[in-house]
């Protein structure tokens, strides 16, 4: 992969999604306004709330109360197979009805956050640990082999998108939540790697890792005490963008069957199960959509909103990658 | 031929510039100087229509007998690359990258309506006439296998390619080491026509212009010839800028004065360097106007009698001497003037 | 000042060379890696075609049969070397060739692909372009709230949503099924129609944010100012050098994303019960049909691959910088 392009897949995948961004501020970035000349505008503060961060940390928040609510307390049993509450219309205690087996729809969405929430850490959290410091290992010695030997695997990994891995671990352990889950992960490992690469490559430039490598500090201390606490904040939000791709991955596997099993509840079985029905109560087809479109929304928005909450050398390195 | 008014800029709400006005004769070299931030940049955007979105400019500025502030885009459009033409700071942005360096020259000649085949001739006649090496292999070289001074070059080819009145150089040299730098400004002396030029540079302004306007604060603070500015300055801006500028080897930047200029929106009311001025009084807190002074002049430097009292808002009323804000001579805007 | 030597083409040829061998190897290895993982993991083929009450005699023939009693390593060259010469082998469940069967449906997964990324760019294009236009008033912020949703829609969902729409609803459109093109475009169009807006749809919300943000980067560019000190208009100027500069990283990203769409097809063939690649893969597992799945996967992995490659490639010839 050419450097260039390196470079602008950083760009484009710290972020995830490019949004509104606080770069857009009139004629800022601008070639005859630097920053650091003095007189100029205040540079303006990092840590300002904004909508977008609020928006998405309800959402989430929302998610995650209902994910821990689901632990003390469902309105039923969301397993219980119950024929004579079959397809039950919404009402009488059944807030939104009842599917098929007469399982309560309500109570099957509060444990499907707790699926969604437990695959989302468990594969983000892979992700990270495994790719944070691959990068920065990548990213404090640019020029070495290693580096090299770590960024070409990365490639090579990033040809197995989540649901072949998922497909292949399942058609030779079984599919299961523990498979879904290492898939999504592994497979979230490459973007990890180059964000902390290309934050670490910046990183490694300012003065004070300069100032400690010429006092004789060496790399792995570098690496915990200047490092890893400077590329917190990218790792941060690409850990909350990821999140939001590693919901839609699960979804994704339950809906072909190589996630969550039943009978543990999950938004994208439920949304397989509900396409058969689809003709007569399209009702049940809605919420778990509707439920992971929320979730994923919520740390989309939660990612855009860190990013410039947590600002400005994030935005340095989304606009030099 | 150039003519402003009252030209004031704001974003946001926050004035950048406030109430510039001088004129340019044709032929005319003026320069224009001021700590970063002064609003230089601003100044000569406005003029061109350029300004950052958000940014707004009023007032009056003519350009022969064509307005140029509140007109539409439509009709600044066929003035601009045409009758007058701008040369920005920074060369290594300022190009297309992905277009050859050729075309880009022809595109400003076409896009004034000449034919195609005879822009790209010319354009490498222009190549040629900026010095640059081998113009015929250069024009179908893309802009990153140039020199940042080779750039510069190009980007003073386009801007001349139709014959401008006007030249407008926004400290063009700034970006540039130091021995490309004395080819470029000899070049462009040589081939600007009227030259409005934004610099940081006190020496660069005394070999090539004939006037100077002293800018801080989005104020014109102090203009007029150049000999007699430079030789001596009234305002006590100026005066600290030359001062300062005595102690550096030339060719560096504008030393800075005592204290930093204020963020836009954050200067002083009444004189906009009261807060840096070793000469500030009561007095400056009113804002004093741009004038020349009578050459019987009683006292410069004493404030009048009847200044007001400290706090006592009446601008305009106690000026030193008659508004003449357009006018050639020697012209400043301060309460306490140097002799 | 030396003039630059502005040699055009010539010199993308040793690149075009470094990224060829590039591809091979990582396809290689690729290989290697679904080998490994598929061909020596626990369960003997043999085993599983003979079921628990075979004797360990018929076990052994049938291994020699299958060939899976020779050691890995020659496994591993017989099955790639097959590959390069398009054969995948014959199913240890089926008896079928994998080979044609993968190119059957190869072409059904190609067109969904293919369909649904040319929606994705006509939404994305214009509309992102706009919205970076117009970022200053409600309409384009508009655009971008609508995108940012429009991404956090999975394509299945978005294939069950339009299903009720056109198929429960208007009845305008078949829910599922395929009909192959020679038995009549009309139909074949019908069919594909709503696979092909499933996956555009979400990819073009996802594209439009990356379009108007590289064309927003572009218009703060000092070049599209030299452009209008020229005197061209800003839309002008937007067009004739703003829009190649940004197609630049948009077109990475479009290199990412159709691996992604690769992947939702999969998805959305399930959806609309389309016999493409992924409807393969899908009963290649539930028949535990190992080599026919090891064969899609690695036809899959070699495409995200080729597709990379092609970025790369395109990215050179956009960007006169790298060559
Ligand atoms: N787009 C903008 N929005 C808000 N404020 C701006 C904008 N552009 C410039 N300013 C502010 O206006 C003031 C004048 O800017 P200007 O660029 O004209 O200064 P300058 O004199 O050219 O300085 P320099 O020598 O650094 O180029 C500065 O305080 C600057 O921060
Ligand atoms: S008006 Fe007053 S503050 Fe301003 S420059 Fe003159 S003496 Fe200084
Ligand atoms: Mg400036």
């Amino acid at each position: 992969m050419t450097g260039r392009k390196a470079r602008w897949m950083t760009r484009w995948t710290t972020g995830g999604r490019p949004g509104d961004r606080p770069g857009e501020q009139p004629g800022e970035g601008r070639g005859d306004l630097p920053d650091d000349r003095p007189g100029r505008r205040p540079g303006r503060p990092g840590g300002r709330l904004n909508a977008g961060l609020l928006a998405g940390g309800a959402l989430v928040g929302l998610v995650a109360l209902a994910a821990v609510a689901s632990f003390f307390w469902t309105p039923h049993d969301p397993t219980l197979v119950d024929a004579a509450q079959r397809l039950r219309e919404p009402g009488g205690g059944y807030l939104l009805g009842a599917d098929k087996f007469g399982r309560d729809t309500f109570s099957q969405l509060m444990v499907g956050a707790r699926t969604t929430l437990y695959v989302g850490v468990v594969a983000v959290g892979i992700a990270a640990v495994l790719g944070a410091p691959l990068g920065v290992i990548a990213g404090m010695t640019p020029r070495g082999w290693l580096s090299e030997l770590i960024m070409r695997v990365n490639d090579l990994v990033f040809a197995f998108p989540a649901l072949l891995l998922a497909v292949m671990l399942g058609a030779v352990y079984g599919p299961g939540t523990l498979t879904a889950m290492i898939a999504i992960g592994v497979a979230t490992v490459p973007a990890f790697a180059r964000v902390a690469r290309a934050a670490t490559l910046q990183v490694m430039v300012t003065d004070y890792i300069l100032a400690a490598r010429a006092a004789g500090r060496r790399r792995p201390a570098i690496a915990v005490r200047h490092v890893l606490p400077n590329i917190a904040s990218v790792l941060i939000v690409q850990a909350s963008v990821s999140f939001a791709i590693a919901i839609l991955a699960e979804a994704a596997l339950s809906f072909l069957g190589f996630g969550t099993r039943p009978p543990i509840p999950s938004w994208g079985r439920m949304l397989q199960e509900s396409q058969e029905l689809l003709f007569s109560t399209p009702r049940l087809a809605l919420w778990p959509g509707l439920a992971i479109a929320l979730a994923v929304l919520g740390f989309n928005l939660l990612g855009d909103g860190l990013r410039d909450f947590l600002d400005p050398r994030l935005r340095r390195i989304r606009a030099e990658g | 031929m150039l003519k402003v008014e009252g030209l004031t800029v704001r974003a946001d709400g926050v004035e950048l510039v406030h109430d510039v006005s001088f004129s340019l004769a044709p032929g005319e070299r003026v320069g224009l100087i001021g700590e970063s931030g002064s609003g230089k940049s601003l100044t000569a955007l406005s003029l061109m229509g350029l300004l950052p979105e958000g940014v707004t400019a009023t007032g009056r500025a003519r350009l022969g007998g064509d307005d140029l502030l509140g007109v539409p885009e439509s009709r600044l459009k066929g003035l601009r690359g045409s009758r007058m033409s701008m040369v920005f700071q920074e060369p290594m942005t300022a190009l297309n990258p992905l277009m050859r360096v050729g075309a880009q020259v022809a595109e400003v000649m076409t896009l004034h309506g000449r034919p195609r085949g005879e822009a790209r001739e010319r354009a490498v006649e222009l190549l040629d006439r900026v010095r640059l090496p081998e113009p015929a292999r250069l024009a179908r070289a893309y802009p990153h296998q140039l020199s940042g001074g080779q750039r510069q070059r190009v980007m003073l080819a386009i801007a001349l390619a139709n014959g401008p009145g006007l030249l407008i150089c926004d400290e063009p040299t700034t970006a540039l080491d130091v021995t490309v730098q004395k080819q470029m400004l000899d070049l462009i002396s040589e081939v600007a026509p009227a030259l409005l030029f934004i610099t940081h540079d006190l020496a660069v302004v005394a070999s090539m212009c004939e006037r100077v306007l002293v800018m801080y604060g989005g104020r014109v603070v102090e203009s007029g010839p150049l000999r007699e500015v430079f030789t001596r300055p009234r305002h006590r801006y100026t005066q600290g800028l030359l001062a300062a500028s005595r102690l550096t080897p030339r060719g560096t930047r504008l030393p800075v004065i005592e204290g930093s200029v204020p963020a836009a929106g954050h200067f002083p009311g009444g004189c906009v360097f009261r807060n840096r001025c070793p000469h500030a009084t009561p007095t400056c807190e009113t804002e004093p106007q741009l004038t020349e002074p009578q050459l019987t002049d009683p006292a410069p430097g004493d404030p009048a009698p009847g200044d007001p009292a400290p706090g006592d808002p009446a601008p305009g009323e106690p000026t030193p001497g008659e508004p003449t804000p357009t006018g050639d001579r020697h012209a400043f805007a301060c309460w306490h003037p140097a002799e | 000042m030396t003039p630059p030597n502005p040699g055009p083409a010539g010199a993308a040829a040793p690149y075009l060379v470094k990224r060829v061998a590039v591809l091979l190897a990582s396809t290689a290895v690729a290989a290697v890696a679904v080998f490994a993982f598929m061909a020596l993991l626990p369960g003997d083929p043999a085993e599983i075609a003979l079921g628990v009450n075979a004797t360990p005699e018929a076990v052994a023939e049938l291994r020699r049969q299958f060939g899976t009693d020779r050691p890995p390593a020659v496994r591993f060259l017989d099955w790639f070397g097959g590959l390069l010469q398009g054969d995948f082998g014959t199913s240890y469940v089926t008896s079928a060739p994998i080979g044609p069967q993968i190119a059957d449906r190869l072409g059904v997964t190609v067109v969904l692909v293919a369909g649904g990324m040319a929606v994705a760019l006509a939404l994305a294009v214009p509309l992102g372009t706009f919205a970076a236009v117009h970022h200053r008033n409600p309409l384009g912020a508009a655009i971008s709230a609508v995108s940012q949703i429009g991404i956090a829609v999975p394509a299945f969902l978005a294939g069950i949503l339009l299903v009720f729409v056109f198929a429960v609803r208007a009845q305008a459109l078949p829910s599922g099924g395929y009909v192959p093109l020679a038995d009549g475009p009309g139909e074949w169009l019908r069919h594909l129609l709503m696979p092909w807006l499933s996956l555009g749809l979400v990819q073009g919300a996802v594209l439009t944010r990356y379009v108007r943000s590289a064309v927003l980067d572009v218009m703060r560019e000092d070049y599209l100012r030299t452009a209008r000190a020229k005197g061209r208009g800003s839309t002008g100027a937007l067009w004739r050098h703003g829009l190649r500069n940004a197609s630049i990283p948009v077109v990475t990203v479009l290199g990412l994303q159709l691996a992604t769409l690769l992947i939702g097809a999969v998805v959305v063939e399930r959806v609309f019960v389309l016999p493409g690649l992924g409807d393969l893969l899908l009963s290649g597992v539930a028949g535990r049909d190992l080599l026919l799945v090891q064969g899609v996967v690695m036809v899959l992995v070699a495409a995200v691959l080729l597709i990379n490659f092609v970025v790369d490639v395109a990215y050179h010839l956009l960007d006169p910088r790298l060559r």
